[in-house]
């Protein structure tokens, strides 16, 4: 097993309030690490900090460390952080172009891709990896605002695919679907971690013990406990988690 | 590479960005230079205490008290027309006109604001002009009268538009909590609606005032251009806008008839410096509400 | 005191307000009206296209229209890319802080600066002390200066109706911030951006105190050749020919008075129809 991210001692504070407290913790590469806990536990404010997403607010400050490969983060170029680290938001969110330009768009920037033949084959790769070629192969060049919500929240992850990240950041990213949609992404999530590692924060206790390899609870800003999804679901250390798994509270 | 030219391309939008400090630190710089070398050879009170402009007379004397009294009253007359109308207006559009028809009243009461002063003026010239000659039996119907009523429906579409937005700005449980007591629609909008919305209001008048006080070209043409003290709103005047724009056309570049005006200028900027400042602290209040 | 009963006291005052609001809008229409019903008669294809002629009581107004256009133009492309970089700055990059609100507080005050403080401002600056003489570029850029609150107000208006959401997702891929500005949120701004553009030009095509000075003249018999030449031009023209000249024939100034007036009209109503538009048939 190997560590492919490393959080140290990591606090969070927005307007100098402590939303996430001297947080350790360890991801493992291509794990399914789940986070639960009620809400304002500061899961997202996590996820958000993995990939600096919340460096762009400007009431948010930290102290601690965050290790990917061992390489420390906050001295990482921002942009190739993303590159490497991508998150796939709670609400579908394409941009307000054709499906095949929601795909490619990011690539391009990125100098991924140049030559339109590979943007093709891209394209294509990315849409079947998120299960959504057959839905939209005759339609990739209409607007991806008419897709139904389940389609874009797959294009969203086949647009994540496309970058060829190392992390994907799920945050709760079935908060806004139906159950079949909500099966689909799950379906998607199992079959990516063989290439990628993925953090899910999700409200859904059921998601996380469904899809997680381990799973984190987080209260109040800490760290409860970390372990095995199934010992953290069938015979959890703290009296906390064993109340918020079985409904009591949250 | 990606990195450089976005660095390159920031600079460029950071510059933009001071631009409009720099130009308001440049204007005002420039009037103060061009006007502090006026005031060593003459001075600043007699400057805004002496009766008489004189530019050009073999004494010359530069006093703009008739100036800007010639302003304060076209402005005073303006603002009698246009804060009734504008803030009645603005209550109207936003309160009680059907929802459909809002956008087009707004858009016809903004039309005014598109058409060229000159044009006004123009307008102004030959309908106002002679009708108030007509009606109070005056020598010359170009006065402070004719000017106030054109530069008051010029200030309206101002008064409407930044009212409208601080009405509409009210939280509707306000309304609804007046309401559900029994209040009419009326009292409602005229104790709890106006009152929460007058920091804003407030500052629509300010700006519409700042409007008028800058007014040029119809004023120009309107008021008569008579540089003494009027007696009564039927006098012609002349205003400080106007006085620069019929004069420099005329002065010796770099003389003292032509440094007098860019004083003008530096009391004009000063005035509506502070009008508009005035005016973005109420608008300030108002968003906190 | 009489105490009237509360819901006739609201009848009578919605009727007042009512009688207001009719106050605020026919006076415009009247103008309009009144314009166009003693201008129409002298618009004709010479009267736009040729110069004028005997002491400009005769001909046409070709070159106050040449030159106002050759202004307005030159106005813009000054204005234009500085206000949209000054409002990517203050919605994109500016963070709440003293220097923002300074820069603010600076564009509500240019906004204000009387315009005919800016034709001092431009006479003082670009005609005697950059020595640009009276001229076309002297006077856009003195427009130009003037316009820039304008523009900066509309185009951060533009961006900032642009989802926050779309920025955090371009970011979260890799993008830099500025290939987000420019790939996402400038071409979704851009319908907001140029219908403030066209309104500006509406707007700066009728002014007449910021070129008095700087750029306009009583007459010339050609038409410009550089953007250092002087021009006439059509707000002037009207100024000149309405007050200035005795004995001007009626139907020259009132065809002056209805191209100026339809020039300005026509561009305002592009813009917000075209708002209009853009509004209903957002992507988002």
């Amino acid at each position: 097993m190997v560590d492919k991210i490393q959080i140290k001692n990591l606090s969070c504070y927005y307007n100098k309030k402590c939303v996430l407290e001297s947080l350790t913790i360890n991801v493992v590469k291509n794990e399914i690490l789940s986070v639960i806990g009620p809400a304002n536990s500061g899961k997202t404010t996590f996820l958000r900090t993995l990939n600096r997403m919340s460096d762009l607010e400007v009431s948010f400050k930290r102290t601690g460390d965050v290790f990917l490969n061992e390489e420390n983060i906050f001295y990482m170029n921002m942009e190739f952080l993303r590159k490497r680290v991508s998150m796939l938001f709670a609400m579908p969110i394409p941009l307000p172009m054709s499906i095949y330009n929601n795909i490619i768009y990011a690539p391009k920037r990125l100098g991924l891709v140049n030559k339109k033949s590979d943007m093709d084959i891209l394209v294509e790769q990315s849409l079947k990896d998120a299960s959504l070629w057959n839905d939209v192969k005759d339609r990739l060049h209409t607007s991806a605002m008419k897709m139904s919500g389940g389609q874009q929240q797959r294009l969203c992850i086949a647009r994540i695919l496309a970058i060829d990240p190392e992390v994907i950041l799920f945050d709760e990213p079935c908060s806004g679907l139906d159950p079949i949609s909500t099966a689909k992404v799950e379906e998607s999530m199992l079959e990516l971690k063989r290439k990628y590692t993925i953090l899910l924060v999700t409200n859904n206790v059921k998601q996380a013990s469904r899809v997680s390899d381990r799973t984190a609870f987080f209260l109040m800003g800490k760290l409860i406990e970390v372990d095995k999804t199934e010992k953290l679901f069938i015979s959890p250390k703290e009296k906390q988690t064993e109340d918020y798994i079985t409904g009591r509270f949250g | 590479m990606r990195k450089s030219l976005d660095y390159i391309i920031e600079t460029i939008i950071f510059i933009c960005g001071m631009l409009s400090i720099i130009f308001v630190v440049l204007i005002f710089s420039f009037l103060l230079k061009e006007g502090l070398s006026f005031f060593k050879d003459f001075s600043f009170i007699k400057f805004i205490t002496n009766q008489f402009w004189y530019p050009n007379s073999k004494i010359p004397s530069f006093g703009i008290l008739p100036l800007i009294c010639g302003s304060v009253l076209v402005t005073l007359g303006a603002c009698l027309i246009a804060v009734p109308i504008g803030v009645m207006t603005a209550l109207f559009i936003s309160e009680i006109a059907p929802k459909g028809v809002r956008d087009i009243l707004k858009s016809l009461v903004e039309l005014m604001a598109a058409i060229p002063s000159v044009v006004i003026g123009f307008v102004g010239m030959v309908t106002i002009v002679p009708v108030v000659k007509n009606i109070f039996n005056l020598p010359t119907g170009l006065s402070a009268f004719s000017g106030s009523i054109m530069l008051g429906f010029m200030a309206v579409p101002t008064i409407v538009t930044i009212s409208e937005d601080a009405i509409r700005s009210v939280p509707g449980q306000y309304k609804e909590g007046a309401l559900a007591l029994g209040a009419t629609k009326w009292q409602t909008l005229r104790r709890i609606v106006l009152k929460a919305a007058m920091p804003g209001i407030i500052a629509a008048i300010m700006l519409g005032i700042g409007r008028v006080i800058g007014e040029t070209m119809a004023v120009m043409m309107i008021t008569g251009n008579a540089a003494h003290v009027p007696h009564s709103i039927f006098d012609p005047i002349r205003t400080m806008t106007s006085t620069i724009a019929a004069e420099m056309g005329e002065t010796v570049r770099g003389g003292m008839h032509y440094k007098s005006l860019f004083a003008i200028g530096l009391v004009l900027f000063l005035i509506t410096f502070i009008v508009n400042f005035i005016a973005d602290l109420f608008l300030g209040k108002n968003k906190n509400l | 005191m009489i105490k009237l009963n509360p819901k006739l006291s609201q009848k009578l005052s919605y009727t007042l307000l009512f009688m207001a609001t009719m106050l605020a809008i026919i006076p415009v229409l009247v103008i309009i009206f009144f314009i166009v019903k003693n201008g129409a008669s002298s618009i004709s294809w010479e009267f736009l296209t040729s110069m004028p002629r005997n002491g400009m009581r005769a001909g046409g107004i070709l070159p106050a229209i040449v030159g106002t256009f050759s202004i307005v133009v030159c106005a813009i492309i000054i204005t234009l890319p500085i206000g949209v970089c000054a409002a990517i700055y203050l919605n994109e990059y500016a963070k709440d802080n003293l220097l923002t609100r300074i820069i603010k507080l600076a564009i509500v005050n240019l906004a204000g600066v009387p315009s005919v403080v800016y034709g001092l401002f431009g006479l003082g600056i670009f005609v005697m002390f950059l020595k640009l003489g009276v001229s076309i570029i002297a006077g856009a850029l003195t427009l130009s200066i003037m316009e820039l609150p304008v523009i900066i107000t509309t185009a951060k208006g533009a961006l900032n109706s642009v989802p926050q959401s779309f920025r955090e997702a371009s970011l979260s891929l890799g993008v830099t911030r500025w290939q987000t500005i420019r790939y996402v949120v400038l071409p979704n701004a851009l319908p907001g951006i140029l219908t403030g553009a066209i309104l500006s030009i509406a707007r700066i095509s009728g002014e007449t105190a910021p070129i008095l000075f700087t750029v306009a003249v009583f007459y010339v018999p050609n038409l410009p050749n550089s953007i250092f030449d002087q021009v006439m031009t059509l707000p002037y023209h009207l100024y000149i020919v309405s007050t200035q000249i005795p004995n001007m024939p009626k139907n020259v100034i009132y065809g002056t008075t209805l191209v100026l007036m339809m020039m300005v009209l026509t561009m305002s109503f592009v813009a917000i129809f075209g708002r209009a538009y853009f509004r209903k048939h957002r992507k988002w």
